[in-house]
């Protein structure tokens, strides 16, 4: 962030805290201090791993074999301070996404690495390795009347990506420039994600990266936000995960990720409205001085060119909402959060002009008249992919919720709202309670909410203490809030890889279990996020492949995952069906009743027509399931499904071929999984897995 | 005897017998919904056509001279004795179809058919994902509508539902069918199962185990899902799922979009309680030799004609319950460009089918195409607001009376479309 806007406000942060003066002194804690027995969990009733394994559960992706004796042994509030202060030292997750090259790019790099689509069709068009389907179509009979129809949309594509020979050609063009597929890149987005989840030791940051991520959500089907949805988690989200609201606020605002799915970027002042750069320019010519008349004239030379430039570009102009509004319904205030559609307009119009310096291939349309309007010091502002641009912001005065912004400072205005929103206590109730359905219940205790919001206000918006209010309440610790929650389809794939001690090495197919169980990771087109309740992840459909995802990992059927489950118990070999569930349900569930679980279980796993079967020679698969190993990334998993990846794919964008998805499946040969009938201990983990009691944190 | 609890949502719950006569479901229908018909319900079958259709393709006006002169590659005569496969179908009311849509022609002449033009959103957007944004969720403009317009009109129905009341034949739900009202997501029918690939017997085993405790599961969610899904389950082999056969008159293409529609008449004649479904149908963005009689546009419609007339014949008796609509998120320029094909436009057109709709009519209103008259000079301007025929066919064919629930921030008036 440029700079703290909050010393820069004292008077509106002084009086929101004035509401919470109370309680601004118990917020106000070294955090540094002795961490003993702040967490009521003894009062609760409680033991020491009774504590561990409902923090695991919680601020963590489920506990790893051991790990509620560890934290018990630490004691449940040294390990709470240390995921706060995210302080453990990674020892996994390094090695493990070192190899992921894509996620240490800049998005010039990145961009660069894995073109989009229309950028590579034109390089290969320029390059003269394919036609250009504007010469392809010049050559037929309308000619040049229909050539100079053609507008700057056609010229991004190729004819003839149905025909193999040009589809070679396409693919050799690439390798020879080192491109890779966006595909790729996607699979290492959603590859770090697993990593990190299964392995990091600061666990607590990453569940709250996924809860901000979704809470500030972007999307991959959105082609223009796409490639900037790394960076957006990286830059933006992860780096603010438990530091303040307001930081947060204002990097998930500034990034073209955002500024690409909310369209901000393509927000323009009014035509009618005086611009930031008009005003800048009135201003310098004002100045006058010595060099007044060269000033001048460099000055009306410069403006000049620049609206020829915009008049040539036609692009359409004029304020667009959808952020301003999203911004206060979604991401601060509540849809009932006390805004009216005046507000929704003076927001938008205190962000027009924020919008995204396009790195890669486009820059160059652009760099010569920014690079000009820089010099020329007319108010144009860069940081980053981030551009400020005064000539598309409309500087005159605006009022929202109440506060006056005087006209005429530029990018001020959308860091003033962003004040305005991070301060008000509709903002503070809404994040309050979210934090509170994510970590305690779907209907969270409403005294509890007050506390967190009240927390919120007091400490400006700092996320550790609010989550410190959270866990230090009775109501985190009570009973009637215990196993509340149901795990989301990701939370499933993560904790049952925990419980297990998974050695995961490729998480892609992984990923495909979460979409069939409902959840495609980066990939919600809402920007409302997940619905974060048990309704939107409990449905006939999605239950079943919860119990299917059980069952196949726990019999060795997803790829990229290896298991040693007789090493969760020491290595022994369990005696019996029986034995084994009485064994693999304390160590799956650990700290839980699972009695009931045992109990049901018992008479099936008697059922001698199954203990008679399971020895005997490996079935062959039946080909209909064999495709599951064959599916195309996102979960799809039937035959039908292969066949027809390349029109699947672009449903955002049309219906062209996707090129680079065949250059993904050409280089893909993996030899089919070996599927041999599951040992009894394969049986019962799966059955464990796929329990009611699993689904639940 | 077998007995099995059924569960309803909307909290029936019947006890029910098994294993004879008709599907246990359609009992459970019939004693917990007293209203419904015997047997299926009204059911909205629903296409998208991803990638914006080129509406004035599908169904041009006849003899329109400006159109002939913006289009010189891409006009197709009417009718003319020298190549009759290559010609517009005359559909006698001015307009003709494209003649890759010739399998839809009876249905025309049989009055079931029906076709709105200059259809669109009063957003003025040329993005595809904008604008399915939009279409998905009924509320153009606005971005944050949590659900889509599928899921407020499942929720609508109100009356019971089995787990197959909407379903979307695709790897995802589709922000249509976003929202609160469950609804299924599924590409392949047989998938849905307890499934162990190579070991069969584990499964079914697995599957026994699996039931029972969800069964007794405290948590009242878990519990009612895990009997529906195993509910759905049953259902589907109660409906011989291994050994349905769509009827043979039914001439399916081999594509995905004629999977989808062909699983979809296998539930509505299964009576598993199906009555919103939703497919897609890929390819239409033809910014590329477009072609006429032949090319992507044709191959793309005769794929969805070919797969709408095959659905009708499989539907046979249960046709008088169905009612399919197609959609696509905004037309294409009006102009050809220079390669031989039309870029993002506005207004386009699409087709409702059922024995109720006023069929053999080109409904709305396509303006003159003189060049004045174009949606900012380019364009085919929307006369009929999508929402005018969606809330027209929610309403008298599901029976959804409260369009303010189902298309909030939206007074417009219904266009006729539905007899009754």
């Amino acid at each position: 962030m440029r700079r703290s806007k909050i010393n820069s406000r004292p008077i509106l942060w002084a009086m929101s805290s004035l509401l919470a003066v109370s309680l601004a002194a118990s917020a106000a804690r070294d955090p540094g201090a002795s961490a003993a027995h702040r967490l009521p969990w003894r009062e609760a009733g409680l033991t020491a791993r009774e504590a561990a394994a409902r923090l695991l559960d919680r601020f963590a992706f489920g506990a790893r074999p051991g790990e509620v004796d560890r934290v018990a042994a630490m004691g449940p509030d040294a390990w709470f301070e240390h995921q706060l202060a995210a302080d453990f030292p990674e020892a996994r997750v390094p090695a493990k996404l070192a190899p992921l090259h894509s996620l240490a790019m800049t998005s010039e790099q990145y961009l660069s690495t894995y073109p989009p689509r229309a950028a590579m069709y034109r390089e290969a068009v320029a390059a003269g390795v394919v036609e250009s389907k504007r010469e392809v179509g010049a050559k037929g009979p309308a000619g040049a009347a229909g050539a100079a129809a053609a507008n700057d949309a056609a010229a991004n594509q190729v004819t003839g990506l149905d025909r193999p020979e040009i589809r070679e050609k396409l693919l050799d063009f690439a390798r020879r420039k080192g491109y890779r597929t966006q595909r790729e890149a996607i699979g290492e987005l959603v590859s770090q994600k697993v990593y990190r989840a299964v392995y990091a030791e600061n666990q607590l940051q990453e569940v709250m990266t996924d809860f901000w991520f979704n809470h500030f959500n972007v999307t991959l089907t959105k082609n223009r936000s796409r490639p900037f949805v790394m960076s957006y988690e990286r830059d933006a989200i992860r780096p603010n995960a438990l530091g303040t609201f307001r930081g947060l606020l204002e990097a998930t605002a500034k990034h073209p990720a955002m500024l690409l799915y909310l369209d901000n970027a393509e927000s323009t002042a009014n035509t009618g409205a005086h611009t930031s750069m008009a005003r800048s320019v009135e201003r310098q010519r004002d100045e006058g001085g010595m060099f007044g008349g060269f000033r001048r004239r460099r000055l009306d030379e410069g403006m000049r060119r620049f609206g020829a430039e915009q008049k040539a570009k036609k692009k359409p102009q004029g304020l667009n909402e959808n952020y301003a509004r999203e911004l206060m319904e979604l991401h601060t205030l509540g849809v009932d959060g006390g805004y009216t559609q005046d507000d929704v307009i003076a927001v938008a119009r205190a962000f027009t002009g924020w919008t995204v310096y396009p790195p890669g291939p486009l820059r160059k349309n652009v760099q010569t008249r920014v690079e000009r309007a820089m010099r020329a010091d007319v108010g144009f502002e860069l940081q980053g992919d981030f551009l400020f641009r005064s000539d598309t912001h409309d500087a005159d005065p605006k009022l929202v919720l109440g506060h006056t912004l005087a006209g005429g400072r530029g990018m001020a205005d959308g860091e003033d709202v962003l004040d305005i929103l991070a301060a008000h206590p509709s903002t503070a109730r809404l994040i309050a309670r979210k934090l509170a359905v994510r970590f305690v219940a779907d209907e969270p205790p409403q005294a509890l909410v007050d506390r967190m919001a009240q927390t919120f206000t007091a400490t400006h918006g700092d996320l550790k203490a609010v989550l410190r209010t959270l866990a230090e309440s009775t109501e985190f610790w009570s009973p009637a809030t215990r196993r509340q929650k149901i795990k989301s389809p990701f939370e499933v794939a993560a904790s049952s890889l925990r419980a297990l001690g998974a050695e995961v090495t490729d998480p892609v197919d992984t990923v495909r279990w979460i979409a069939r169980m409902g959840q495609q990771l980066y990939a919600y087109q809402a920007p409302t996020g997940w619905p974060d309740r048990a309704t939107q992840w409990v449905n006939s459909g999605a239950l079943l492949n919860r119990m299917n995802f059980g069952l196949q990992l726990a019999s060795g059927r997803v790829r990229g995952v290896s298991l040693d489950l007789e090493r969760l118990d020491g290595g022994r070999e369990p005696e019996s069906r029986e034995a084994a569930l009485a064994t693999y349900v304390p160590l799956l569930l650990p700290e839980r009743d699972g009695g009931e679980t045992v109990r049901l279980l018992t008479p099936m796993l008697r059922d001698p027509a199954l203990a008679g079967r399971v020895v005997g020679a490996a079935p062959e698969a039946e080909p209909g399931e064999m495709d599951e190993e064959t599916a195309p990334f996102f979960g799809r998993g039937a035959r039908q499904e292969e066949s027809t990846t390349d029109r699947r794919r672009e449903t955002k964008s049309g219906g062209k071929q996707d090129y680079f998805d065949s250059l993904d499946r050409l280089d893909r040969n993996r030899p089919p999984l070996h599927l041999e009938p599951p040992t009894p201990l394969e049986q019962v983990v799966g059955l464990i897995l796929g329990s009611p009691e699993f689904q639940r944190r | 005897m077998l007995t099995r609890r059924v569960f309803l949502k909307g909290g029936g719950m019947a006890l029910l017998a098994f294993g004879a006569g008709p599907t246990f479901l359609n009992r459970a229908a019939l004693a917990a919904a007293p209203k419904a018909s015997p047997g299926r319900r009204k059911v909205l079958v629903t296409i998208f056509q991803r990638g914006a259709m080129d509406g004035l393709m599908a169904v041009s006006p006849v003899g329109d001279r400006s159109l002939a002169s913006y289009r010189p590659r891409l006009g197709m005569s009417a009718a003319t004795a020298s190549e009759p496969e290559s010609a517009m179908l005359d559909l006698g009311v001015g307009f003709g179809l494209h003649p890759a849509f010739s399998d839809l022609t009876p249905l025309w002449k049989e009055r079931r058919l029906a076709v709105v033009h200059a259809v669109g959103s009063p957003d003025p957007t040329r993005s595809h994902f904008d604008a399915q944004d939009y279409m998905e969720t009924g509320t153009p403009g606005r971005k944050g509508t949590a659900s889509g317009w599928l899921n407020r009109a499942a929720g609508l129905l109100g009356h019971d539902a089995t787990p197959f009341r909407a379903v979307a034949m695709t790897p995802a739900l589709p922000r249509s069918l976003y929202g609160d009202t469950s609804a299924l997501a599924v590409t392949n029918l047989a998938d849905f199962k307890v499934r162990l690939p190579g070991a069969d017997h584990v499964a079914k085993s697995a599957a026994g185990g699996f039931e029972s405790m969800y069964e007794q599961t405290s948590q009242s969610l878990l519990q009612s899902s895990g009997a529906e899904a195993f509910d759905a389950i049953h259902m589907l082999s109660d409906a011989h799922l291994a050994s349905y056969r769509p009827d043979p008159a039914a001439n399916y293409p081999s594509s995905p979009l004629a999977q989808s529609l062909r699983q979809i008449a296998q539930l509505v004649k299964s009576d598993v309680g199906l009555e919103v479904a939703f497919a897609e149908s890929g390819g239409w963005d033809t910014h590329v030799q477009q072609g006429t009689s032949n090319g992507t546009f044709a191959r793309r419609a005769r794929d969805l004609g070919q797969t709408i007339a095959a659905f009708w014949t499989d539907l046979g008796a249960a046709q008088s319950d169905v009612v399919l609509m197609t959609m696509t998120e905004f037309g294409r320029t009006v102009r050809e460009n220079g390669s031989g094909g039309t870029d993002h436009g506005h207004g386009s057109c699409l087709f409702v089918l059922g024995d109720q709709v006023d069929g053999g009519k080109v409904h709305g209103r396509l303006e003159s195409l003189a060049q004045d008259a174009l949606y900012e000079g380019r364009d085919l301007p929307v006369t009929t607001d999508f929402r005018a025929v969606f809330s027209e066919v929610a309403g008298k064919h599901l029976g959804i009376r409260d369009h303010a629930k189902l298309f909030p921030d939206w007074n417009g008036g219904r266009i006729s479309l539905l007899r009754g």
